[in-house]
């Protein structure tokens, strides 16, 4: 009994967490695009507009929520859940202080890859159940990218794993050194890259493609249930740009206490930025670029940074 | 894909992405992308190359300035010829008309600041003494008649009489003209001078002498008292000296009393004597008392004595009996009331309108037939159109494009004139140059009349002083200071112009005050003087007139009919009556006083109907009642902002309007009359409407 009270806490205060990080990043994003373009972005609602994220919430919440006559009605009603809830659920493995995850397991990082991985099954009920020739095309192209990407991206984390010896990210973060950096840094760009793709960022936003498909595989959903597929990206976002500064950036550096909390935090933010300073930076790949760089490119890197830290380092 | 970043040091790029190029803000916008794409690892390193030039380029964007500001809070500054939305600057019953008013030595000043603001009314610019012909109508207009008449003298120093003979180049360059009809300003200076008859006695103010020097004047002409008026306002002691018997100069030898009754310039005169003028009448200089006395006595001496002579052109048997010069016809006609041609016929050689007043006199004085004779063609006469016409219908005779030949005498006596043919009198360089045809006339008369040009005498003036005339008999002057070669002789008027205008010569009058005033109180004459501007206004072509309402077109001047005056000197020009006037001044634009006078010029103009003006009518309180813009019909096309005479409709730089409700689409009174810096849209200054709430 108490196990599911808890878990209820734990979920509803985690969907809070979630839904407040999608408003922060939909506010940064704004912010930071509008840099890059010469603009202010939002200044009206709460100071430097950040409030601004929060007024459209409420808009999203108030507006009718739509189910087009062609859909599969059931599957097109669940399929924000099934994407959203997979993100949601890999945040639990996040160390957000020294020592501290929600959920402290031995296989965080193995969880970490494997959970969010399901959203893809979501991608794609919600591009066909949607009866719609351009959502459907999102869906498959989103499905087709992202299990490209996860290849390149699991490899990655690999080196982190040999060198610390555990798949426990709070373990990760505990045993740390300076060095792990230079030698992982390899693995670092392609668990970026393949992160910025796996979560359908442009520039890999090809599933979504608003010049060719309108909005991809969500160009039916309407109101709460399209703020349901944002938060999941922007949730998304923050908990691949925690987990990267946790794993390869060494979180909070064994400093504990909230000043270790907001260095991994700062972290974060810097991995968050650097998302969103990409996406506004380069032009959208087309798919097979998007293929040619994964396998060609991506995962070769990081199977010679298996063998860096694999063969070279316990060599020397 | 090979992106090369190239800090602007190397060899000029060959392919720019040419949007980014204008920017300066950063060295890295020179970007070479080049055709060659290299496989392997050279291939490699180039795509990461590329990949942080692009990134490097949208850092930089992000940490520059952003283009955007922070609305409303902060906005552009945009320029009014951007064409925003409406604003008035002043309205009439809120906002006075600036009255052009300062003493003669700053008056250029004045006149020049407001000439550089655009803000100079064309009337005013055209005038060469500059009389301030908008603050009278404004005055007039007002019940002000008093003011109006003091306003105007200090300009034109007799508005009485420049209100009948002066040629008006006020209403010349009035913008009425563009719309309907010029307004009346010489009839109203007419009408103020007699209505400021009733006030003078009390209104009289004598001008204190502040200061010990004293000027002399030599010519109780316009300019001779123009210059003596300004003096004394300056504090001066001033002595005009005339030689005649009574003062006025040309005024009163030579102008016609049917176009100037004497009664109004010994008025005028009279009325400067009371104000503290010593006038002494009667005594020529270099006659009856020598220059060299008044060197000697005042501080400063102005020579204003004007043309005594007419020339005569030496055509053969101009030594006849008979044949006379045209200041001497009307000397004889204004002093005596005959000038020696009743029953007989007179043949006026000129077309200038000293011509025309010698043959209108030659009528009243009992001519059987007066003949005007002139070498230019009848729509290029020198003189002003409107006295041609007025003669003509008198029944004088114009006989166009002839020139003199000889003169036929029998027995030393004029019996007639000899004609030719004039082709043309100009050569194409502009000079004087009379191209003369093979056909002759002969035309038979008693009298020939020389109306072809005036010359000063001045021989007797000079004698016994260092001032020398020149082998013509000019005394050299200098055109702008109105100096001689004597430091503290001076000359203005006709002696320095030759024939002109006597609003012209008054000018002179001002200038010459100014130069004697500098002069006496120790300063450079030239330096820091500014000079009157001499705008250009386009010469209007009549406007039309159809579909004019009757309100709008200027009030007719009631005249007496030709065949009434031709037979005596009264007055041809009967004058306005007071309700003519006040509604000739209220037809006023008030050009460039920014401030509305509900022409509603702006409102005929605009092609959307988008605005509505009212204005309350009543003499003595006129005012807008209501001005409306229907921003919902504007198209900002700024057709009524360029029509606007007065310059109190712009543009603001306002862009940004947003309203809830449309009926706040339509700037009221209020509204239009609001700052330019905020409206209801932003509700920038809404504390300062709170404000005022709270203070009524």
């Amino acid at each position: 009994m108490t196990g599911y009270v808890g878990g209820l806490v734990f979920g509803l205060s985690g969907g809070m967490v979630i839904a407040l990080a999608a408003l922060f990043g939909v506010w940064w994003e704004r912010k930071v695009a509008g840099r890059i373009q010469m603009r202010l972005g939002p200044t009206e609602i709460g100071p430097a507009g950040v409030f601004q994220a929060l007024a459209d919430t409420i808009k999203l919440l108030l507006k009718e929520d739509i189910t087009p006559r062609q859909a599969d009605k059931k599957l097109f009603r669940v399929a924000p859940f099934l994407v959203f809830t997979p993100i949601a659920m890999s945040l639990v493995v996040i160390p957000f202080a020294n020592g501290w995850a929600p959920l402290d397991t031995s296989v965080g990082m193995l969880f970490y890859l494997a959970v969010p991985a399901v959203s893809v099954i979501g991608i794609l009920i919600a591009g066909f159940s949607s009866g719609n020739t351009y959502a459907t095309l999102g869906g498959i192209r989103g499905a087709a990218q992202m299990i490209s990407y996860e290849l390149p991206r699991t490899l990655s984390v690999l080196a982190i794993a040999i060198l610390a010896g555990t798949l426990a990210p709070v373990e990760v973060m505990a045993r740390y050194e300076w060095w792990w950096f230079p030698v992982s840094l390899l693995g670092f760009i392609v668990f970026f890259i393949s992160s910025v793709a796996e979560l359908n960022r442009a520039p890999f936003n090809i599933p979504e493609a608003d010049s060719e498909l309108v909005a991809g595989y969500f160009a039916d959903y309407s109101g709460i249930r399209w703020a349901i597929f944002m938060m999941s990206e922007y949730g998304g976002i923050v908990a691949t740009s925690y987990f990267g500064a946790a794993i390869f950036l060494g979180g909070s550096q064994g400093i504990g206490g909230v000043l270790g909390v907001l260095l991994i935090f700062l972290k974060a933010i810097l991995l968050i930025t650097v998302i969103i300073w990409v996406g506004w930076t380069f032009p959208r790949f087309r798919s097979d670029q998007l293929l040619t760089l994964a396998w060609k490119v991506l995962t070769p890197m990081a199977l010679v940074q298996i063998v860096i830290v694999g063969v070279i380092i316990p060599w020397l | 894909m090979a992106v090369r970043s190239n800090d602007g040091s190397g060899a000029p790029p060959n392919g720019h992405i040419g949007a980014l190029e204008h920017e300066s803000d950063s060295v890295l916008l020179h970007i070479n992308v080049s055709d060659e794409d290299r496989g392997g690892v050279g291939g490699f390193v180039d795509s990461w190359k590329s990949v942080f030039a692009g990134m490097k380029i949208t850092a930089v964007r992000a940490m520059g300035p952003t283009k955007t500001v922070q609305y409303p809070h902060e906005k552009y500054a945009v320029s009014p010829r951007w064409r925003g939305a409406l604003a008035l600057k002043g309205v009439l019953g809120r906002d006075e008309i600036p009255i052009i008013r300062d003493e003669s030595p700053v008056y250029n000043a004045v006149i020049r600041d407001l000439y550089d603001r655009e803000r100079l009314p064309p009337c005013v610019g055209n005038c060469p003494a500059n009389v301030d012909a908008r603050g009278q109508n404004y005055y007039l207009a007002e019940g002000m008649t008093a003011e109006a008449y003091e306003l105007v003298r200090e300009r034109n120093i007799m508005p009485g009489v420049l209100g009948r003979i002066c040629h008006h180049p006020c209403e010349s360059a009035c913008r009425r003209n563009y719309y309907d009809e010029p307004m009346a300003i010489r009839p109203l200076h007419r009408f103020a001078y007699e209505e400021y008859a009733d006030v003078r006695e009390e209104r009289v103010k004598v001008f204190e002498q502040t200061r010990d020097q004293q000027v002399a004047v030599i010519g109780s002409g316009p300019s001779g008292l123009a210059a003596a008026f300004d003096l004394m306002a300056l504090g001066y002691r001033v002595v005009v000296y005339e030689k005649e018997r009574a003062p006025g100069g040309a005024l009163f030898s030579g102008v016609p009393s049917y176009r100037l009754p004497r009664d109004v310039l010994s008025t005028e005169i009279n009325g400067l004597v009371d104000m503290g003028l010593d006038l002494r009448v009667g005594i020529e200089i270099g006659k009856d008392v020598p220059i060299d006395h008044l060197l000697g006595e005042f501080d400063a001496v102005l020579i204003a004595g004007g043309l005594q002579t007419s020339r005569i052109i030496p055509v053969p048997g101009h030594d006849a009996d008979g044949v006379r010069g045209a200041l001497d016809f009307l000397k004889d006609a204004n002093w005596k009331g005959d000038a020696g041609v009743k029953g007989k016929r007179v043949l006026v050689i000129g077309g200038g309108n000293v011509a025309v007043d010698v043959a209108r006199c030659a009528l009243r004085t009992g001519a059987t037939e007066v003949r005007l004779a002139c070498l230019e063609g009848d729509d290029e006469m020198p003189c002003h159109p409107w006295e041609i016409e007025e003669a003509v219908d008198e029944g004088v005779i114009a006989m166009c494009s002839m020139g003199p030949h000889e003169v036929l005498t029998t027995d030393g006596v004029v019996s007639g004139m000899k004609m030719r043919e004039c082709l043309s009198v100009f050569d194409e360089m502009g000079r004087f140059a009379p191209n003369y045809g093979e056909d002759y006339a002969e035309v038979e008369c008693e009298t020939v009349v020389f109306a072809t040009g005036t010359a000063p005498v001045l021989h007797d003036l000079v004698a016994g002083s260092d001032l020398v005339l020149n082998e013509r008999g000019i005394l050299p002057v200098d055109g702008t200071l109105f100096t001689t070669v004597m430091p503290n002789v001076f000359a203005c008027g006709e002696v320095v112009t030759g024939p002109g205008s006597a609003i012209g010569s008054i000018a002179t009058g001002h200038e010459a005050a100014t130069s004697i005033h500098r002069y006496l109180s120790g300063a450079s004459l030239s330096e820091n003087r500014t000079d009157r501007p001499v705008p250009v206004y386009e010469n209007y072509q009549p406007a039309r007139l159809d579909g004019v309402e009757e309100s709008r077109k200027r009030v007719k001047m009631p005249m007496a009919r030709p065949e009434d005056r031709r037979k005596d000197f009264r007055q041809v020009e009967t004058g306005f009556t007071h309700l003519e006037a006040v509604n000739e001044a209220a037809r006023c634009l008030r050009c460039q006083s920014e401030v509305c006078v509900g022409c509603t010029f702006c409102a005929r103009t605009c092609p959307d109907y988008a605005i509505q003006v009212q204005r309350v009518d009543d003499p003595g309180q006129r005012a807008i009642t209501r001005y409306d813009l229907d921003l919902s019909k504007c198209s900002f096309c700024g057709l009524c902002a360029e029509q606007c005479p007065t310059n109190a409709l712009t543009h603001t730089g306002q862009y940004e309007l947003s309203f809830f409700h449309r009926d706040l689409m339509v700037f009221d009174h209020d509204e239009m009359l609001r700052d330019c810096g905020g409206t209801r849209a932003t509700g920038a200054d809404a504390h300062t409407q709170a404000d005022a709430e709270e203070a009524s």
